[in-house]
């Protein structure tokens, strides 16, 4: 028989917090295992999407002179109000964007979560890949004791668990962490692109001066058929980023398929010039938690803390999640740290994380948001009505055919008049405000 | 909580959908296909005979559920990028759904 292994901590999920958590663990001085399924670390990750350099700063102050793979720096980022055949684009480009290292990089996850990983490993970790996690090991008191892993003689062994594993939280669910499964109501399935182009192209169409420069755009309306949910356009190095997401349950209830919807999006007179003769590299989808504040699995339990997609750590508003995962994943290190100080690995002294979270943006902003998923939900018609008014004033306003002005704005308030009543209207901005201001 | 009201789509905006062949855009990922072990499975056979919508065969963003001669649904777990959707997605909770085995499955090589 072999002998048992034994760590200070276990990580499951080589994702932004799963790797956050094991780095500041292993600078803390614990013999820390890093468990991760795919073939290498971001092998089975998949986003947008936009990284926000504040929170690697957190977790790995000289980030910069390990040389991050990012692919261009978001120098340029706004919205799109799509209508079926306009555009109205709220764009911001500041020179203060240009910063190096800039607070935020477009990036792909597959070589950016392995460079992570690699540093984790530099830092002592031991990053274990092609290896899935099955199920949690607990003592009789049901508290947590370790994992077992698809792998023969696969049990492992620690004082505390750090679950990273992703939307998919299979395992949270299984300690009773989570209440349910993922309601398909408050998760949104996004599908994505990346179409290939040569960088010059790139930095053409998009008014880019070089490589210093990128570009992040999500999208309203049309790209979503009306419905909740966005779409977004990223620059990247050699590619642009397209993808589409909406809540699961839209695609089942409208009997939508997900690549027909980005087809569609595609194909929009406004979108298709800045794709022209692209390649497509590669496709894909994921799930994002949009459950918000109330709806958050238990972070901690005895013996074991969630991080990250798993805890549903998503600010859907500023699509921002890698962040929260990576502070998540940094805090739950600390705490993990902590408890190893104090020798008390019981949920009671866990919950210290939590505490953490609150006093972070990391919570600070998912509640405030709280209510945003809701506005969405009890609001469906809010993209589709808003949107496409927004357009159709736009293109009265810009227009001039020796209508006089007043004539004119009388027709714009009409066209508004006419999708949505005074009352709507103050029920839909009252709500927004809620949503918003928490 | 109160469920939400859909509105059904505008037929307009139903028929601007291009058809896709899924199958072109998977071509461009990267999969190790498990030849021993289908990670997704239908629980019960009989419970999708009587789900009229099959809702799977629509919303799976890789085109894993597919009808067969006989209007039986088909399960090509080897395309599948396990998002998860299926598993929640499916009005009766039928789609048994597990993690591939360690390195097996999906592998994006951008992400």
């Amino acid at each position: 028989m072999s002998a048992k292994l034994v760590f200070d901590a276990i990580v499951v999920g080589a994702g932004p917090a799963g790797v956050a958590a094991a780095i500041t663990m292993a600078r803390g001085g614990l013999r820390v295992i890093l468990l991760e399924r795919g073939r290498f670390a971001g092998a089975k990750n998949f986003f947008g999407g936009v990284l926000y350099t504040h929170a690697l700063a957190e977790v790995l102050p000289d980030y910069w002179q390990r040389k991050p793979p990012f692919e261009r720096p978001v120098t340029e980022q706004g919205y799109w109000l799509l209508s079926p055949d306009s555009v109205v684009r709220f764009m911001h480009k500041s020179e203060h964007y240009k910063q190096e290292p800039a607070e935020a990089y477009t990036a792909l996850r597959a070589p950016f979560d392995a460079w992570f990983a690699e540093q984790a490993v530099r830092e002592g970790v031991l990053l274990i890949t092609k290896t899935t996690v099955i199920d949690l090991l607990r003592d009789g008191q049901g508290r947590v004791i370790g994992v077992s892993t698809d792998r023969p003689e696969g049990d492992v062994y620690a004082p505390i668990v750090i679950l990273a594993e992703g939307v998919n939280n299979l395992l949270t669910q299984k300690l009773g962490l989570a209440g349910s499964d993922l309601p398909p109501r408050f998760v949104a399935l996004s599908v994505k692109e990346l179409i290939g182009l040569p960088a010059k192209e790139i930095e053409t169409r998009f008014g880019l001066a070089g490589a210093q420069e990128g570009v992040a755009i999500d999208i309203f309306g049309d790209a979503t058929l009306g419905l909740p949910g966005t779409a977004f356009i990223y620059s990247d190095k050699k590619a642009i980023s397209i993808g589409v997401g909406l809540l699961l349950e839209e695609f089942i209830w409208h009997n939508l398929r997900p690549y027909e919807v980005l087809a569609r999006f595609k194909a929009h007179p406004v979108v298709r010039p800045y794709l022209e003769g692209g390649e497509s590299l590669e496709y894909g989808a994921h799930l994002i938690p949009e459950q918000g504040y109330d709806r958050m699995p238990e972070l901690a339990g005895d013996g074991v803390l969630v991080a990250g997609d798993a805890a549903c750590m998503v600010d859907a508003l500023h699509r921002e999640g890698t962040n929260l995962a990576m502070t998540a994943g940094r805090m739950a290190g600390e705490t993990a740290l902590e408890a190893h100080r104090q020798n008390d690995f019981s949920a009671a002294f866990l919950r210290a994380y939590r505490r953490r979270l609150e006093e972070s943006f990391v919570l600070k902003d998912l509640k405030q948001y709280r209510r945003m998923t809701d506005f969405l939900d009890s609001t469906p018609h809010f993209m589709g009505t808003y949107i496409n008014f927004v357009n159709d004033a736009a293109m009265r306003f810009f227009s001039a055919h020796g209508m006089p002005k007043r004539q004119m704005e009388g027709e714009i308030f009409g066209l508004l008049r006419q999708r949505r009543s005074f009352f709507g209207m103050a029920q839909d901005a009252m709500k927004l405000l809620r949503g918003m201001r928490g | 909580m109160a469920k939400r009201k859909h509105q059904p789509l505008d037929p307009e905006l139903e028929a601007s959908l291009p058809r896709v062949d899924v199958d072109d855009l998977i071509a461009s990922v990267k999969y190790y296909v498990d030849e021993d072990f289908a990670h997704l499975w239908i629980k019960d056979r009989a419970v999708c005979q009587q789900c009229q919508a099959k809702p799977c065969l629509a919303f799976c963003p890789v085109g894993v559920y597919r009808l067969d001669r006989q209007g039986q649904v088909m399960v090509g777990y080897q395309a599948c990028v396990e998002c998860g959707s299926c598993r929640v997605g499916c009005p009766f909770l039928n789609i048994g759904w597990a993690l591939p085995r360690g390195g097996y499955g999906v592998a994006y090589k951008f992400g």
